[in-house]
């Protein structure tokens, strides 16, 4: 059940941090859906080419291969602000007040605890691909077309890294919202009831589907 | 303790986190990191002094997956099948084929749910989303079944079940999660969706006339276009036929005996064709963007569990679960059919509870292989097999019955998320409204599942084709 | 003494000597020190050597053509047309270069100490279409070959087409490639076989090199016993690997005949004329190119060059 929710906004400190920080995970989300369309022109490059003038694109599954960590992991941050990765919350949507907080509190920490050894060891996994003294830096590179690997590789614990800033934010958002038993806090997603979320998620859609057409 | 048992243990913990509220791929990748810290921890004999050591060597292990996992081509089908579906929504398409199968079949007794039923399979091809396809056509076809005194139910309910089409017909995300876990061959899966896709549309659609003949009251034919309107209305329903053409012929082309091209080729050109529709369309920089970056938010929380229950993955392999359970499968004394349907009824009470995506990724690396050995192993040949197939007809198979299983739990209370999202778009239907609308069709598709456990050549007759 | 062993794939003639190993060394210390073979459970393909440098697993196989810039120095062996006609050549030479200080070197960057190879038949290709027997007519031939041999048949106006090994059948059979190179084992898991309508036997464009390593400080950490067991069981183990893939080549002429290929032999002058402008650039620029990051490699070349006349006398 996707828990897709809303985010509240004020004056304070930490809605304004989480405003900033949105604003690069959105620039990092446009990325990645950027990076899909490339996905596209590859292939329109690649069929194009083998099929007017014999000449496909060289390495186009390396080149695949490169693009998809840009896709996959730029906008992760991005989804965790609007609590957009999937969970079951037929038991935490049950809970209220301070309970909820609490528990959302653990949560937030447990990814964070993990997310900070993923940067660790999907930095090292980046490290053991790099060599300063090596050509193009590359001590790893694809099977076709030899491109270094160490660029895609470094995007995961970039990425990771901005995730743990943004769990950090949460962690502050629920923190406080548990000790001053707030019912709406800033800076951290709430859970919409099944329905709402819903219609949320159904606005949209249409709203997309409509928004083009000339009738 | 044996690995067997840490593998246990940690897969329990994993569960109590899911049903606990924790975002599936996390919990699925700290069960996995423990889990591996556990087992190196195990092997260096708990030594006090070893731990950091079984902890580095536990993350740098964990920390390989994401990237590793996530840089494969195949995955590459995943953003490409929903860039396609959210230009889809922007080039107007999906109003379009509504508007058309209304005026060429909606003649039919129940004909409006008829046109929806076929207009949502038709917008399947080239979606791979089941909900987005429900929310879509519960804003266009519910009202117009409505304003010719439709059941509201029933209305509800036709949309509601008509969405699970999208994950079946191709393009189909969960598919092609399918085949990555199970590291068969994506273009074959797809192809073998096409026709129990096109199967369930027609058990829907005989369903449907079926009510409509008997309760006369609850659904209407529209009669009256005129052959021209009909013709008129089929240019802006082209393109999604074009589509299908495209990415069906880059699988395997039923034309002649030579396909186009790879899927991935398939895929992106598809999506290439929809959107110069949509700039065609009218489609602005703006809109463009949004799509883009919906297509960016769902995709990657598709890979975020990947990669997190890939993890957890790891992490079984290091303790050998799968290999064990298999084991316990096949030394059970039960036909390997009876164990089969255990295991479609053990999915269809997860499915309530659980995301089909989540449901499959958490459990097809046990199951899957336990699977396979119940038909006599990935190279078992038909005639020595359990089911009547060989190893690869068999994964093909399981997959598609694994993954109607997890559509059917779309329209299940007491969690059926496309009911959900149908009772969500109208405010005058609540969600028992819909979840009793979509009772029949809850009934039609277990008659569907029951049909592709005994005539397995219904999903194994197109990919045999190919090869 | 457990070990735990990464490869991949299915359990095939490509992993026969690491599950003969696997056996001799068990018998040879009475179940004392085991290795636990695992297919694909513990690490991806590409990513072997980062397990085997964490020490995630004690043992494991990768091909050296994956990864170019992991593992420079044995890339010599990829180099195309090096001369290489059996499995037995192809043992002698492998062994020779992965004893070579700078091999061993080059490995130790991941703390890996080479084993023993996985002898791979030359990449001959099958095609569809009419056989090519002639230099000019693979001028705008579209095959699917990686690295090293794709660099071959693109310096002839081949046309190297990127696709993965899976999606090479469908590859084959859509024209996006004209033809494919593989070695026997993997025409037949792919199916490309099943496609083509050409084999060339005597093409010999080269292979890919593919190593069994072990984990350095596993190793050492063994007890003489165990690593007396260990060393002692790499030649029988590869004479198990010889045996079986060799009764998989001699079954090959009649997959050939069963399925209706047509084996193409290509003539000296025109496989001399194909060494000319193919083997020789690619070999100058990978000699300097190495040369340049402080690799001896005009020495490794020649040693695999003095290994080949010496395993012929
Ligand atoms: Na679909
Ligand atoms: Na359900």
């Amino acid at each position: 059940m996707a828990s897709s929710a809303a985010v509240l906004e004020d004056g304070s400190l930490l809605s304004r941090l989480d405003g900033q920080l949105l604003r690069l995970e959105q620039l990092l989300a446009l990325v990645s859906g950027l990076a899909v369309f490339s996905l596209m022109v590859l292939a329109v490059v690649s069929v194009g080419g083998r099929n007017t003038v014999n000449a496909p694109l060289p390495g186009y599954v390396d080149w695949i291969e490169q693009v998809m960590p840009l896709i996959a992991f730029m906008g992760i941050s991005y989804v965790q602000r609007d609590g957009g990765h999937i969970r079951m919350d037929i038991l935490i949507g049950s809970l209220r007040g301070r309970a909820l907080w609490l528990f959302e509190l653990i949560s937030v920490l447990i990814i964070l605890l993990l997310m900070m050894a993923l940067v660790y060891g999907s930095w090292s996994h980046f490290d053991r691909s790099f060599d300063f003294a090596a050509p193009l830096w590359s001590r790893d590179s694809s099977i076709d077309i030899s491109l270094p690997i160490w660029p895609a590789k470094l995007l995961v614990p970039v990425a990771f890294s901005v995730l743990c800033l943004r769990l950090v934010l949460q962690a502050w958002g629920y923190g406080r919202a548990m000790i001053l038993g707030l019912k709406h806090p800033v800076a951290v997603p709430l859970i919409q009831s099944a329905a709402a979320q819903a219609a949320a998620e159904a606005e949209q859609l249409s709203e997309a589907g409509n928004g083009a057409q000339k009738d | 303790m044996e690995p067997i048992d840490i593998g246990l243990w940690v897969t329990g913990f994993m569960l109590v986190m899911v049903v606990a509220g924790m975002r599936v791929a996390f919990a699925a990748a700290s069960a996995g990191l423990i889990g591996l810290i556990w087992i190196f921890w195990a092997k260096f004999g708990y030594a006090p002094d070893k731990f950091t050591k079984a902890l580095t060597v536990s993350i740098k292990v964990a920390g390989q997956v994401p990237h590793s996992k996530v840089s494969s081509q195949a995955l590459s089908l995943i953003p490409t099948f929903i860039l396609i579906g959210y230009l889809a929504y922007y080039a107007g398409l999906t109003k379009a084929l509504f508007e058309a199968a209304k005026r060429w079949i909606a003649w039919l007794p129940g004909g409006l749910a008829v046109s929806t039923v076929f207009a949502t399979a038709g917008f399947a091809a080239v979606s791979g989303a089941s909900v987005a396809t429900s929310a879509v056509f519960a804003r266009i076809a519910i009202p117009e079944m409505l304003a010719i005194g439709y059941n509201k139910q029933f209305a509800a309910g036709v949309v509601a079940a008509a969405g699970t089409l999208a994950s079946l017909i191709p393009p189909s995300a969960i598919l092609v999660i399918y085949a990555i876990i199970v590291e068969q061959d994506v273009g074959k899966l797809l192809l073998a969706g096409f026709i129990p896709g096109a199967f369930s549309a027609i058990v829907y659609v005989t369903l449907i006339v079926g009510i409509a003949v008997f309760f006369k009251n609850v659904g209407p034919p529209v009669t009256g276009f005129t052959w021209r309107q009909r013709f008129e209305a089929l240019p802006a329903a082209l393109p999604i036929i074009f589509v299908v053409v495209i990415i069906i012929c880059f699988v395997y082309n039923p034309f002649g005996d030579e396909a186009w091209g790879t899927p991935t080729e398939g895929g992106a050109l598809g999506a290439f064709v929809v959107f110069c529709m949509a700039i065609y369309n009218g489609m602005k920089w703006e809109q463009l963007k949004s799509a883009l970056l919906e297509t960016a938010k769902l995709t990657v929380m598709i890979f975020t569990i990947i990669w997190g229950v890939l993890i957890y993955v790891r992490f079984l392999g290091f303790a050998d679960l799968p290999g064990a359970f298999s084991d316990w499968i096949t030394s059970l004394e039960m036909s390997p059919m009876l164990i089969l349907v255990c295991i479609l009824l053990a999915y269809a009470v997860l499915g309530m509870f659980m995301d089909a995506i989540g449901m499959l990724l958490l459990t097809l690396p046990v199951v899957y292989p336990a699977v396979m050995a119940l038909n006599g192993g990935e190279s078992v040949a038909a005639a020595d097999s359990a089911f009547g197939m060989s190893g690869t007809m068999c994964a093909i198979w399981f997959g598609i019955l694994v993954v109607k299983m997890a559509e059917f739990c779309l329209i299940t209370p007491p969690i059926g998320l496309n009911c959900f999202v149908v009772a969500g778009v109208r405010d005058d239907l609540t969600v028992q409204d819909v979840f009793r609308g979509v009772m029949p069709f809850f009934i039609a598709d277990g008659v569907t599942i029951a049909l592709l456990v005994a005539f397995p050549s219904i999903v194994l007759y197109l990919p045999s084709l190919a090869g | 003494t457990e070990w735990n062993v990464s490869v991949w794939g299915k359990r095939r003639a490509f992993t026969e000597h690491v599950e003969r190993l696997a056996e001799l060394v068990s018998e040879k210390t009475n179940g004392e020190f085991t290795l636990n073979i695992s297919y694909g459970g513990l690490s991806k393909n590409k990513e072997n050597l980062d397990g085997i440098s964490i020490g995630a697993f004690e043992m494991a196989q990768f091909c050296a053509g994956y990864h170019r810039d992991k593992n420079p120095t044995i890339t010599v062996l990829e180099l195309p047309f090096l001369g290489v006609n059996t499995l037995a050549e192809e043992v002698a030479v492998s062994h020779a270069v992965y004893a070579h200080p700078a091999v061993q070197a080059d490995l130790a960057r991941w703390n890996a100490k080479l084993l023993m190879t996985s002898p791979m038949p030359q990449y001959n290709i099958v095609g569809t279409g009419e056989p090519r027997d002639e230099l000019a007519e693979f001028k705008d031939m579209r095959v699917r070959a990686t690295g090293g041999i794709g660099k071959a048949f693109s310096s002839v106006g081949a046309v190297p087409t990127s696709v993965t090994a899976t999606e090479a059948y469908n590859a084959m059979e859509s024209g996006v490639v004209d033809t494919v190179a593989f070695a026997q084992h993997a025409h037949l898991a792919f199916g490309t076989i099943n496609r083509a309508e050409w084999w060339t036997a005597n093409l010999n464009p080269g292979t890919v090199n593919c190593p069994v390593v072990v984990n350095t400080d596993a190793y050492d950490m063994l007890s003489d016993s165990e690593r007396e067991a260990l060393d002692s069981s790499v030649g029988e183990a590869i004479d198990h690997y010889l045996a079986n893939y060799g009764a998989l080549l001699s079954k090959w002429d009649d997959v050939l005949v069963e399925k209706g290929v047509t084996k193409v032999e290509i003539s000296e002058s025109e496989l001399a004329e194909f060494r000319k402008v193919a083997a020789d650039p690619i070999r100058e620029a990978w000699i300097a190119d190495m040369t340049a990051q402080g690799i001896p490699a005009q020495e490794l070349y020649d040693l695999v060059m003095d290994t080949l006349a010496d395993q012929r006398k």
